[in-house]
């Protein structure tokens, strides 16, 4: 059928592969930003931040990830601080105007709203993408994603509210969002890829 | 009264007053894809303006672990919004006479003659 070269090629360009079995330190050194993640989570959850804890945070992180192991992806995400304080502002400013609007949805609509769902496909094609983006499409109350075909990238949107225009107004803030998630986090190709659609939405 | 007060006064109202909006959506929409829009959103709003007026008035030390309840808040929301929405939808839950469009149905319509 395909031989194994283009096939590994297409993996590689997509952003993700899978990390070997055979390379044992480098899997530790890949798990590192999570034992990190977990012994800051513990450290908030006590509340007391000296040696100890901290020592007994990453003897507990060790634990976690050797019981419950994580699968083995790696991906070649990009933080970008600034972009990523951007989307995270814009988050912050989407769940207050999106709380007033179903607040008006709820008091003067109330049993006769209007919704829709609406399929919209991304441009880019990446996992951790893709599942940040349905975060941030969800995260503010009106729209949030019913169902995910990752295969052919189209989420379907379940959005609270839709008027006539409801399908290009969802797919326009769907992309938008995807836009901002791929500034802060996508790497420089996928970056383009946003941009370029953009550019020809927009005209 | 300080700023400090005013700040955690107008935090905690617009919080509850938040929460308050997402009962009165709870109880008026037709659906439950649209009960969970009023159920899990606003409530993730007023929940964090609620810490964040406490938040002020304690100690730094007892304060950060409130950025904790706000993080899980924020990220499983949503998961928990697509699955019960998934699951509502699947069992017909949905009100199909409230949707302007549905790409959805139209898919799964599609599929099934395809596999008949």
């Amino acid at each position: 059928m395909v031989d194994p070269e283009p096939r590994h090629r297409q993996r590689r360009t997509r952003g993700e592969h899978v990390v070997s079995r055979r390379y044992p330190i480098g899997r530790a050194v890949r798990r590192l930003p999570m034992l990190g993640w977990l012994v800051l989570v513990w450290l908030l959850l006590w509340g007391t931040y000296d040696p100890g804890t901290a020592f007994f945070g990453i003897v507990v992180g060790v634990l976690v990830i050797w019981f419950f192991p994580a699968p083995p992806i790696a991906t070649d995400i990009r933080l970008r601080p600034l972009r990523l304080g951007q989307l995270v502002l814009f988050l912050a400013w989407d769940l207050v105007v999106s709380t007033g609007r179903v607040a008006f949805e709820a008091i003067v609509r109330g049993p006769r709203v209007r919704a829709s769902i609406v399929a919209v496909t991304l441009v880019t094609d990446s996992d951790h993408l893709m599942a940040m983006v349905a975060n941030a499409v969800s995260l503010a109350p009106g729209n949030f994603v019913l169902q995910i075909d990752r295969a052919n990238r189209i989420c379907y949107v379940y959005a609270l509210g839709a008027g006539e225009h409801a399908t290009e107004r969802v797919r326009r803030e769907v992309l938008g969002w995807e836009r901002r998630v791929v500034h802060a986090v996508g790497t420089g190709e996928q970056v383009r890829m946003v941009d370029r659609n953009h550019r020809s939405e927009v005209g | 009264m300080s700023w400090l007060d005013l700040f955690s006064a107008v935090c905690l109202i617009a919080g509850a007053v938040s929460c308050l909006f997402g009962a009165i959506g709870l109880l008026t929409f037709p659906d439950v894809a649209a009960r969970l829009q009023a159920a899990t959103k606003p409530q993730t709003l007023g929940l964090v303006l609620i810490l964040l007026g406490s938040a002020v008035h304690l100690e730094v030390r007892y304060a950060s672990g409130l950025i904790l309840v706000g993080l899980f808040q924020a990220i499983t929301a949503p998961v928990l919004a697509q699955l019960v929405g998934r699951a509502a939808y699947r069992a017909g839950s949905v009100r199909r006479d409230t949707l302007d469009a549905d790409h959805l149905a139209r898919r799964i319509e599609h599929e099934r003659g395809r596999t008949l």
